[in-house]
């Protein structure tokens, strides 16, 4: 996996650039501060034909973020419905994936119970290498690894089995 | 000014070639927790599915069930058993298939 490869990826599917529209579902703003690191030159997300735009109108990827705050289902929905397709919708940080409010009266708990998510990104952040691979995998050219790991670890060398 | 041009032109792009490359700051980051099966017991597994605070972690039987979309990697489980658990390392977690990030750890801890 090259970077032109996955240029030329977004090129077909895309026409040359995918843009993305980031949605706060009523997030703590730290994955929005992940986010905004992207544009930054370390990372530089517009070298692989991705752009911030401000416009569901002009998006193409929906990043959300939050667990997805009762009230601002409306607008989420009406902003899902604002893009044109095909649209890739993807659920950003342990709150959109149900961790942090699974139960709270205020919140859906999940992103997935008002938009139908393509992807799934883990972390509480996300790291914007994290994010980077997510929107790979959204276009289809990065590898899931997930399927592959085991989560689990062997034996510490020096401590006896049984005392946890 | 021109000394900072040219100690900019020396040492090269900031940039990282992540996709195509690994991105030596990785190994910086938190990463989710991973588990030694031979050290979990059922009472172990109780008391880590008690102490996170997302309900990443529950038990099933003679197994931990973990929920790496639910986890924050705020290492609380971690600190509860040390020995059981270790960090993961992993960061490129996204998939397309919710139920791929739930993990089944059998718990291989117990007396026999």
């Amino acid at each position: 996996m090259t970077p032109e490869e996955l240029r030329e990826t977004v090129a077909r599917q895309f026409g040359r650039s995918l843009h993305i529209r980031t949605l706060d579902t009523g997030s703590c703003a730290v994955c929005e501060q992940e986010i905004r690191l992207l544009a930054a030159p370390h990372y530089d997300l517009n070298r692989l034909g991705f752009f911030f735009t401000p416009a569901p109108r002009h998006a193409d990827l929906l990043l959300v973020t939050g667990p997805m705050i009762r009230a601002f289902a409306p607008a989420a929905r009406k902003t899902y419905e604002a893009m044109p397709g095909p649209k890739i919708v993807v659920a950003t940080g342990a709150c959109a994936l149900g961790g942090v409010y699974p139960s709270d009266p205020f919140t859906h708990g999940t992103v997935e119970a008002v938009l139908p998510v393509d992807v799934w990104i883990p972390g509480c952040p996300p790291s914007p290498l994290a994010l980077l691979h997510g929107l790979g995998v959204a276009v289809g050219r990065l590898a899931e690894r997930v399927r592959d790991l085991p989560f689990t670890a062997p034996d510490h060398p020096e401590r006896t089995r049984g005392d946890s | 000014m021109t000394q900072w041009f040219l100690r900019g032109i020396r040492r090269g792009v900031v940039t990282t070639r992540y996709p195509a490359r690994a991105d030596k700051s990785a190994r910086f980051l938190p990463t989710p927790p991973a588990f030694r099966p031979n050290t979990l017991t059922r009472q172990g597994a109780d008391r880590l599915a008690a102490v996170c605070p997302s309900g990443a972690l529950r038990r099933e039987d003679s197994a931990l069930i973990y929920d790496v979309g639910r986890c924050t990697a705020c290492g609380r489980c971690a600190a509860e058993a040390p020995a059981a658990v270790t960090s993961s390392g992993e960061f490129e977690l996204a998939v397309t298939v919710r139920s791929v990030l739930i993990k089944r750890i059998p718990l291989q801890g117990e007396p026999r």
